[in-house]
C-alpha cells in the first residue's frame, strides 16, 4: 500500500510539475530564450491569488481567469518592448536581460510582500480523499485536473488555430515563416506572452500548495529547467512526460534512499539525460 | 542562479556586447547604465559615514536578502532596538565618556562563503570595532574563523551547535544554549505526560542547526527508552516531503519530530494534513517560535510543540539597558507592532552584553572587552547570562512550547509555566 501511495503521489506531483515547466517549455522552444524571470511570474501569479482569498474570499479557481489576461498581457509587453530588441544577440545577452528582469521582479516583491512565507490556506480545508488507504488531497487534486486541462488547451491551441499553427512554424524554421507571411515578432510576443499566462496560472494553483515567497522563485525554476530537458523541449507532451518522470524519480528514489537524496538522483538523471539523450524523453519537437 | 553576482553579469554581457557590437542603442545604454547602477551599488554599500571619534562602530553581517532574509530582517530588528535605546540614553558610557552606537549593516545574501567575505571586509575596511555573528551555526561557525584572526569579539546571536564553539576560539561567544538543552526537557515533558508515546519519526532538513538538533532528539528519545523508527534527512530547497510523509505514516510513531525553517514546516505540516498523518505528539523546531508560522498554518498549528531560546513570556529583572522581560516586550512591541520572538531577542540582548561588557572595561581595546564578555555573570531580561570556557552561554533554561488556541503556551520551565501539554495533532 505505501508503494502505490508513493506512486500516487509522484503522479500528482508530476502534473504539477509539468504545469511549473510548460510555459518555460513554449518560450524556451519557440524563442529559444532561457527566461529567467519565468519563476518569479510563478510566484507573482500565486501572490495574486494569495491576495484575492485574503482581501476578498476569492477562491483561486475564480482567479484563473482573471490570470490569464493580465499575464499574457505582461508577458506579450515584456516582449513586444524588451526582449525582441535583443532576440538575435547571442544567447548570454538574453539570459543576462532575463536575469536583470528577474531581479528587478523578485526584489519588488520582496519589497511589497516582504520576504516572509505565506500560505493560503482554504477556509474549511479542502481535506482528502481516501481509496483503498490511499490518501489524495483534495486540492493536488484539483490542481492537478486544472494543470492537465491547461496544458491539453495549449495543445489545442497549438494545433488547431491559425495563431498556433504560426507559432509551430516560425519554432520550426522562422524564414521560412516569414516567406510565408507571418509576423515574427508578433508571434513570438504571443507566444511569451502565454508563457506568462501558463506561469501565472501554475503560480495561481501553486499558492494552495506551497508556501507563497519570492524566495521559492528559484526552486521553480529550477524544477522547471530540469523538466525541460528530461522530457525534450518544445513539446506539450514532452513537458509532461519530463514532469512525470521527476516526481517519479524523486518518490521513487527518497523512499529507497532517503529524502536527502531525492534531488541529488534527480539532477544526476539530469546529466545522464544530458550526455546520452539530450533531446530529451519525446525529442525535440515543433509543438506541433 | 540568483547566486550569480550581478557584477559578472554585467561584465559577462559587457564583453559579449563588445563582440556582438553594430546591436542597438538599448543595449548599449543598458550595459551602461547597468554599469553605473552596480557602481552606485557598490558605493553606497561600502560608504559607510565618515568614522566618528565618538561612535562605537559593530559590524552585523546578516543574510537580508535570499532564503535566510526573514530570519536576517528579525535580527536587524533586534539590533537596532538596542542601538536606539541605547543612543536614547545617551550612548555606551567608556571611561566617564559617553560613545554613540553606530551599527553597520552588510547583506551577505544568505551565501556563506559571502558572510566571511563580508566579515572580513568590516574588520579590514569598515573599522568596526567589534562583531555580530552570522546567523545561523553553519555562517557563524565560518565567519568566526576571520573575526578570530583579527581578534575581534563577536556575539553570535544566532548559533547553538557546538561545532561553532568547539574551535578553541577566545573571542567568539554565543547567547543560544547547546542543542540538547531544547530537546532533553521536551523528551522528559512527553514521556511523563505521554506515557503511551513510544516510537518517534524523525525528519530533518540537511543543514547545520536542523540537523544538529535533529541528532540531539534521536539521543535524548534513545536515552528516555523510546524507539526512532524513522530517522531521515531532507534536502535544502525540497518542495515535495509526501514520500517521507508516507513511510512515517507507514510506520505509525506517536511522536513526529520534523526540523527545518519556517518555509519547510509549513510546507511539512500541510502535507501531514493532506496525508492524514496524525500523531500523539508533532514537535516541530524552528517554525512554532515565529507568529508568521502560527498564522500561516492556521488551524493545523494547533498542539503542535516546539522549544527555543526564550519566550515573551519569560520574567526576568536584568541588569541591562532594557531592563525587565516585560520592558523590552513592551518597548520592542511599540517599536514595531508585533511581539519579539527568541531570534529578535537575542539579538538585542547581544548588543546590550557588548554594552555591559565595554562599560566594565572602560576602554574600547578588544582584548579588555573580551575578558570582561568572557567574565560576565548577569542577569538580563534574556535571562542569566554566563559564557563557558568555550564561550558558548551556559546559564539559560530554555523554554517548551505549545500551540494552543493559537498560541504559545509554555510547558517549562516550572517557574514560567503557562498550560498543560495537550495531546493529539490531527
Amino acid at each position: 500500500m505505501l508503494a502505490a501511495q508513493i506512486i500516487i503521489n509522484a503522479l500528482v506531483l508530476g502534473c504539477l510539475y509539468a504545469c511549473i515547466a510548460i510555459g518555460f517549455s513554449l518560450v524556451w522552444g519557440v524563442l529559444n530564450v532561457i527566461n529567467l524571470i519565468h519563476g518569479s511570474i510563478i510566484v507573482l501569479g500565486a501572490y495574486l491569488a494569495w491576495g484575492a482569498y485574503q482581501s476578498m474570499a476569492i477562491s483561486p479557481w475564480y482567479v484563473l481567469p482573471v490570470a490569464v489576461p493580465v499575464f499574457f498581457v505582461f508577458g506579450y509587453l515584456l516582449q513586444r518592448l524588451l526582449l525582441n530588441r535583443v532576440l538575435h544577440a547571442p544567447v548570454l545577452v538574453t539570459l543576462t536581460l532575463t536575469f536583470g528582469l528577474d531581479l528587478i521582479l523578485n526584489n519588488a516583491m520582496i519589497y511589497f510582500f516582504k520576504a516572509d512565507y505565506r500560505k493560503l490556506t482554504l477556509k474549511p480545508p479542502m481535506g482528502s480523499v481516501s481509496l483503498f488507504h490511499v490518501v489524495v488531497p483534495v486540492d493536488r487534486l484539483i490542481a492537478t485536473v486544472l494543470a492537465l486541462a491547461l496544458t491539453g488547451l495549449l495543445y489545442l491551441l497549438l494545433r488547431h488555430s491559425r495563431i498556433g499553427r504560426a507559432i509551430v512554424a516560425v519554432r520550426l524554421d522562422r524564414d521560412a515563416a516569414i516567406l510565408m507571411g507571418v509576423d515574427v515578432r508578433s508571434i513570438y510576443a504571443i507566444a511569451f506572452g502565454i508563457g506568462a499566462a501558463l506561469a501565472g496560472c501554475a503560480g495561481v494553483l501553486m499558492a494552495l500548495i506551497f508556501p507563497i515567497s519570492a524566495l521559492t522563485s528559484s526552486s521553480y525554476l529550477d524544477k522547471a529547467f530540469v523538466v525541460c530537458v528530461l522530457g525534450g523541449l518544445g513539446s506539450v507532451s514532452g513537458a509532461l512526460a519530463g514532469g512525470l518522470l521527476l516526481a517519479l524519480v524523486e518518490g521513487i528514489g527518497s523512499a529507497a534512499i532517503g529524502p536527502a537524496y531525492a534531488t541529488t538522483l534527480s539532477f544526476a538523471l539530469l546529466i545522464v539525460f544530458l550526455l546520452f539523450r539530450p533531446q530529451g524523453l519525446l525529442g525535440r519537437k515543433g509543438f506541433e | 542562479m540568483r547566486d550569480l553576482p550581478c557584477w559578472i553579469a554585467v561584465t559577462i554581457a559587457g564583453s559579449e556586447m563588445g563582440v556582438w557590437m553594430s546591436g542597438s542603442k538599448l543595449i548599449h545604454w543598458s550595459a551602461v547604465l547597468g554599469t553605473a547602477v552596480m557602481a552606485i551599488a557598490s558605493w553606497s554599500a561600502s560608504g559607510s559615514p565618515v568614522r566618528a571619534e565618538d561612535v562605537i562602530r559593530f559590524g552585523a553581517p546578516l543574510p537580508l536578502t535570499g532564503p535566510l532574509a526573514p530570519e536576517g530582517i528579525k535580527q536587524q530588528q533586534g539590533y537596532d532596538l538596542w542601538a536606539e535605546q541605547a543612543n536614547k540614553a545617551g550612548g555606551i558610557s567608556v571611561g566617564g565618556k559617553k560613545y554613540k552606537v553606530e551599527i553597520v549593516y552588510a547583506d551577505y545574501q544568505s551565501s556563506t562563503p559571502r558572510a566571511v567575505q563580508t566579515t572580513e571586509q568590516m574588520i579590514t575596511q569598515d573599522n568596526i570595532n567589534f562583531l555580530f555573528g552570522a546567523f545561523g551555526s553553519g555562517a557563524a561557525k565560518a565567519a568566526s574563523t576571520v573575526s578570530e584572526k583579527y581578534k575581534v569579539p563577536t556575539i553570535a546571536a544566532a548559533a547553538s551547535s557546538s561545532q561553532v564553539y568547539d574551535q578553541g576560539y577566545k573571542y567568539l561567544f554565543g547567547t543560544f544554549t547547546p542543542n540538547d538543552t531544547l530537546t532533553t526537557p521536551l523528551t522528559q515533558i512527553i514521556k511523563s505526560k505521554a506515557p503511551d508515546v513510544k516510537k518517534v519519526a524523525i525528519l530533518a532538513r540537511n543543514d547545520l542547526f536542523p540537523l544538529a538538533i535533529a541528532q540531539e532528539m534521536e539521543k535524548s528519545a534513545k536515552a528516555n527508552g523510546l524507539e526512532v523508527v524513522y530517522f531521515e534527512k531532507y534536502a535544502i530547497g525540497t518542495l515535495d516531503h509526501s514520500a517521507a510523509l508516507s513511510q512515517i505514516k507507514s510506520l505509525d510513531p506517536q511522536w513526529i519530530f520534523i526540523t527545518g525553517y519556517i518555509n519547510d514546516l509549513l510546507l511539512a505540516r500541510k502535507q501531514m494534513v493532506d496525508q492524514e498523518l496524525k500523531a500523539q505528539v508533532v514537535t516541530m523546531i524552528a517554525g512554532p517560535a515565529y507568529q508568521d508560522f502560527i498564522e500561516s498554518a492556521g488551524e493545523s498549528a494547533e498542539n503542535v510543540t516546539s522549544a527555543s531560546w526564550w519566550h515573551p513570556a519569560e520574567r526576568y529583572d536584568g541588569k541591562d539597558i532594557f531592563g525587565s522581560t516585560e520592558n523590552f516586550v513592551k518597548l520592542f512591541h511599540d517599536k514595531y507592532k508585533s511581539d519579539p520572538d527568541y531570534g529578535q531577542a537575542s539579538a538585542a540582548v547581544c548588543g546590550a552584553l557588548f554594552q555591559m561588557a565595554i562599560e566594565r572595561a572602560g576602554s574600547l581595546d578588544r582584548d579588555k572587552v573580551r575578558d570582561e564578555l568572557a567574565k560576565l555573570d548577569v542577569v538580563t531580561f534574556w535571562g542569566p547570562v554566563k559564557f563557558g570556557p568555550n564561550g558558548q552561554i551556559n546559564s539559560l533554561e530554555p523554554p517548551v512550547f505549545q500551540i494552543q488556541g493559537s498560541k504559545p503556551v509554555v510547558l517549562f520551565p516550572l517557574a514560567i509555566k503557562q498550560g498543560e501539554l495537550k495531546l493529539g495533532v490531527n
